[in-house]
């Protein structure tokens, strides 16, 4: 029982992150690769104000959001003016500043958490406290799990309404022919500015809530390898509507506990599941570019 | 002045792995990340050709041309089916990084994820006045120079060099012209095969070597060949030889742990002051973006 709701909890966690790259990606065609430093810079936000600060969850969660949100324009700033694969590069090195930023802040004469020790460096935040909710703490596994899905029923919400908006259709203008939005006299840059800003926040927002449920964070999720199972969700799963980045998310969650029944030794498990991740992402391009049930097709 | 020979060693090295990118991406304009995969794989098999009893005289040419048919084989069943249906640079980007993870973990399950040497024993040493040089650093200096301007002068000199520039100048007129395009894409891929595990075997010998290697190698040298200027042979050359030095210089003044930040840096800071790199040459707006 227990772990279908550990399954639940991370189906919620990556659904959202899903949906929130797809945002970017889908929609408005920027193909960001940093979508996991913002992430980990909502755990770490979370993490930091629960253990330091005593902010409840809610308060934590928009904090993050609001973090993610404001350092998004790392990444948006640099797409007035790139697109394409250069634009695909600022990601990149943005993932590899945080991450190395995330990696770095760390001071072991401090205590953790700490503006001289912030992250406690590669040794990560432990002892991160569970969600509390107006007063009540939530710290069983069926409640965590009815947290996150009510949070990923509220995302699903925000990003439905999102995707019939008239602002999307303008994205998906911008997407497909950036000079001819400007031309019909849009402000292309705003818009990036917009896009970004929603999908890093909730990206943190999805962050916080991993970390409020594993109770610690390490800088291995800000990794490459972690906007690769992104990406690999999203490719999978489709891009451009709504089904598909939590089919992609499903599929790809999945995929461990399947090669788990194959009885797998644990030394191969994780090199073959991102060997599977690889040819995916191969076929998926060649075979289906629209992915499993999604709407643009990546051609 | 040894950091900044320590530097420049490293910096060759960058940039012989610059120029092999840059040989598949200006003539056909995929972003060869799987570049990185035939990288990370050469020294591996190096090494298994070594450790079954093979000298390095059946080695290198063993590593050399098994490097070259993967590279050419992921044009050929990758690249060129995606290219034949006109697919975005996305699409490529994708594949390529499919296979690339697929490289990458083969190599982790056969000879596991450790990091290895493909030497044993200390580096033998000479010293130039008040400089120190190992003996793997000498090699990957002249190995990399000498590459790197063979290439420059295969690209000047010859006829199928001058094709090759033709062809990433103006595909379709290259075409119109008469020549198979097919063919010549290939070669690009096999020049990039070659080059890169050339590149990768001085740098394993030098320092060692583990699967993951390959990226970050590979993203340095995309970094040199947009600060030298992408469409220029001797920018990227030069800046190689430029983040090396920076590179050492970090390492020594703020510590290793920075190298990539400030290299990241300095790339948005190119992008950002002077996005036609070095020694590029500007371009209209509509051909930027």
């Amino acid at each position: 029982m227990n772990y279908g709701l550990h399954l639940l909890i991370y189906f919620d966690i990556y659904a959202i992150l899903a949906l929130s790259l797809n945002l970017i990606v889908g929609n408005s065609g920027l193909f960001t690769m940093a979508q996991a430093a913002y992430f980990a810079v909502g755990g770490y936000t979370y993490a930091i104000l629960t253990m330091n600060f005593g902010f409840g969850f809610i308060p934590a969660a928009a904090s993050a959001m609001f973090v993610g949100g404001i350092l998004s324009l790392a990444v948006s700033l640099p797409a007035w003016r790139f697109r394409g694969d250069f634009f695909v590069l600022i990601t990149l090195a943005v993932q590899s500043l945080l991450f190395n930023v995330i990696n770095n802040w760390s001071n072991t004469d401090f205590p953790p958490g700490t503006i001289r020790n912030l992250t406690n460096g590669p040794l990560g935040l432990a002892g991160i406290a569970g969600p509390t909710i107006w007063g009540t703490k939530l710290d069983t596994m069926r409640s965590l799990s009815v947290l996150s899905s009510v949070l990923l029923v509220i995302c699903c919400l925000v990003f439905w309404l999102l995707q019939v908006s008239p602002w999307v259709r303008l994205l998906k203008s911008m997407r497909d022919d950036e000079l001819a939005a400007r031309g019909l006299g849009k402000n292309v840059r705003l818009l990036k500015i917009q896009v970004l800003t929603i999908g890093c926040a909730f990206a943190a927002l999805s962050g916080a809530v991993y970390s409020s449920y594993v109770t610690f964070i390490d800088p291995s999720i800000a990794t490459l390898d972690q906007s690769i199972l992104l990406l690999s969700m999203l490719i999978v799963g489709g891009t451009g509507n709504f089904r598909g980045p939590l089919v992609g998310a499903a599929v790809l969650l999945a995929l461990p506990e399947i090669l788990r029944l194959v009885q797998l030794p644990d030394w191969m498990a994780g090199n073959v599941r991102l060997l599977v991740y690889g040819l995916l992402l191969i076929a998926m391009v060649h075979f289906r570019p629209q992915g499993l049930a999604g709407e643009y097709k990546l051609r | 002045m040894q950091i900044i020979l320590n530097g420049l060693i490293s910096g060759s090295a960058i940039a012989l792995l610059a120029v092999a990118f840059q040989s598949v991406y200006l003539p056909t304009r995929v972003f060869f990340l799987g570049l990185a995969g035939v990288y990370a794989m050469a020294p591996f098999i190096a090494y298994g050709v070594l450790n079954s009893g093979g000298g390095w005289m059946l080695a290198i040419p063993l590593t050399l041309s098994l490097c070259v048919a993967v590279s050419i084989a992921c044009e050929w069943a990758n690249h060129a089916p995606l290219s034949r249906r006109n697919a975005s640079d996305g699409a490529h980007l994708i594949a390529s990084l499919g296979i690339y993870i697929i490289i990458v973990q083969v190599i982790s399950l056969v000879w596991g994820n450790d990091a290895k040497a493909l030497r044993t024993g200390l580096n033998a040493t000479t010293q130039i006045a008040t400089l120190v040089v190992t003996e793997a650093q000498l090699i990957t200096l002249c190995g990399s120079t000498l590459l790197v301007g063979g290439t420059a002068l295969f690209l000047t000199r010859t006829d199928l060099g001058v094709r090759l520039r033709a062809l990433a100048d103006n595909p379709l007129e290259f075409q119109l012209f008469g020549y198979d395009l097919n063919s010549h894409r290939i070669l690009a891929f096999a020049m990039a095969g070659f080059l890169a595990s050339a590149d990768s075997l001085f740098v394993s010998f030098d320092v060692g070597f583990d699967p993951h290697l390959g990226m970050n190698a590979l993203l340095l040298a995309v970094v040199v060949v947009i600060i030298g200027g992408y469409d220029s042979f001797w920018g990227p050359a030069l800046a190689g030889a430029l983040l090396g030095i920076l590179r050492a210089l970090v390492v020594w003044f703020l510590g290793a742990q920075w190298q990539d930040a400030t290299t990241f840096i300095l790339l948005v800071f190119f992008l950002f002051m002077r996005p036609q790199g070095l020694l590029g040459r500007s371009r209209r707006l509509e051909v930027q973006i």
